[in-house]
């Protein structure tokens, strides 16, 4: 579909940062690495001040979460550690909560929170962004991608003998929504999935090619905000 | 090896130190609850115990690990193997029920026992060891055994006598959980 006029400037229009950049260097046989270093690229590539500002939602919530858990764990202990244990539990036969028991159920508490949040609210998501940009009217961007490993897989046709091995794959997953400022109308809405095989951004010792995966995000990026336009044709 | 750790975590942002101080901050905050979760079930003090001396052998020696349970609404019988700390001693002794006198006890109120004491291996029962006291009450009672493993206990045991070899083990191990993610 033909861009709109309106349409903000997507990551490919920037030039590339100058200056020499670091080389991440990464373990290749471990997928965790590999998808961390371009999970790290993609955050750095998208929250560049032209492009989207990160929505830290998911991270701080964890954070919280989780250290809020490691504090009610830390004053159990201290607290079992100051006290006797007949007394930080009364041994009262009736209805009083012992004490340890209520640390220790708000430290179960929290855990559970946490672990319910991180798998059905943030999933796989990687980055939260959203822009405002002001042509004509305040227009205003959000974007979620969220990122998975798909794993070497081999698939053996039964017309020939020979089985074909695809190496992992790091599939990215986009969705955007361009809209007037307060949501008033959409403008533009785009889901969009790509994926490309972790050997084309890595050499050999593990170091990442960063260009030619933040062209591989660019692009996909300006996929989902409605293609590109006529002039960036490659 | 650290220069690699020391750019990324520049490169990262504070957010990210955060997170993997995080995850070992609550490696260590997860062992530590499953210990005080063992202790509210077994509704012990110290549900696993390494046995320090000889006085138990032939059943138990030194370096076995015990695990046991100190539940509340039952009586202890004579030839239970028991954990007990006596008031003013730091160390818990592992010895066996000689002698139990019952107490009565109304409803729900909680069982009363005074129990004496005596170690297989020793030829005397445990008196001596009671610092005044001429018997046992439920309340010093760590707990009973109820299995054991032999040997392991041997870890722990090693690490109270080489204190540098407990401080360079958790020094791994934090240093390892710093720098690996998830």
């Amino acid at each position: 579909s033909p861009p709109s006029p309106d349409r903000p400037p997507g990551p490919l229009s920037l030039p590339p940062l100058p200056g020499p950049r670091e080389v991440v260097k990464v373990n290749n046989y471990s997928t965790t690495e590999l998808k961390n270093a371009c999970d790290d690229a993609v955050k750095r590539y998208l929250s560049r001040p032209e492009l989207f500002q990160q929505n830290h939602q998911h991270t701080d919530v964890r954070l919280a979460l989780g250290w809020l858990s490691v504090f009610v764990a830390g004053g159990t202990g201290l607290y079992g550690y100051k006290v006797e244990f007949e007394q930080s539990k009364p041994v009262v036969w009736s209805n009083f909560v012992r004490r340890t028991d209520r640390s220790f159920s708000r430290y179960m508490l929290l855990t559970f929170t946490q672990t319910l949040y991180s798998y059905f609210i943030e999933g796989d998501i990687v980055f939260v962004g959203k822009r405002k940009t002001f042509s004509k009217r305040i227009i205003t961007e959000r974007i979620t991608l969220s990122s998975r490993t798909i794993p070497v897989s081999s698939s053996s046709s039964n017309s020939t003998p020979s089985s074909t091995i695809t190496p992992p794959q790091y599939s990215l997953s986009l969705s955007y929504v361009r809209s007037t400022s307060a949501n008033k109308s959409l403008l533009a809405k785009g889901k969009t999935q790509a994926r490309a095989p972790y050997s084309r951004f890595f050499d050999a010792e593990g170091g990442m090619d960063a260009d030619a995966f933040e062209r591989w995000v660019g692009e996909v990026v300006e996929e989902g905000m409605g293609g590109l336009p006529a002039s960036k044709e490659s | 090896m650290f220069t690699e750790e020391l750019k990324a975590f520049r490169r990262l942002g504070f957010r990210h130190v955060l997170l993997q101080a995080l995850n070992f901050a609550s490696v260590i905050a997860s062992g530590l609850m499953i210990w005080k979760g063992l202790g509210l079930i077994t509704n012990s003090e110290s549900p696993i115990v390494v046995v320090l001396s000889g006085s138990m052998e032939p059943a138990f020696y030194r370096g076995d690990l015990l695990f046991l349970t100190n539940p509340a609404a039952e009586r202890y019988h004579n030839g239970d193997i028991t954990v007990y700390k006596v008031p003013g001693a730091d160390i818990p002794i592992v010895h066996r029920v000689l002698e139990t006198h019952d107490g009565k006890s109304r409803g729900s109120s909680p069982i009363v026992q005074r129990l004496l004491t005596k170690g297989d291996n020793n030829e005397v029962n445990d008196i001596e060891l009671y610092r005044g006291l001429d018997y046992l009450e439920r309340k010093h009672i760590v707990g009973k055994v109820r299995g054991f493993l032999p040997y392991i206990g041997y870890v722990t045991i090693a690490m109270n006598d080489f204190p540098q070899l407990k401080y360079a083990l958790l020094g791994g191990l934090g240093l390892l959980a710093l720098v690996q993610r998830e």
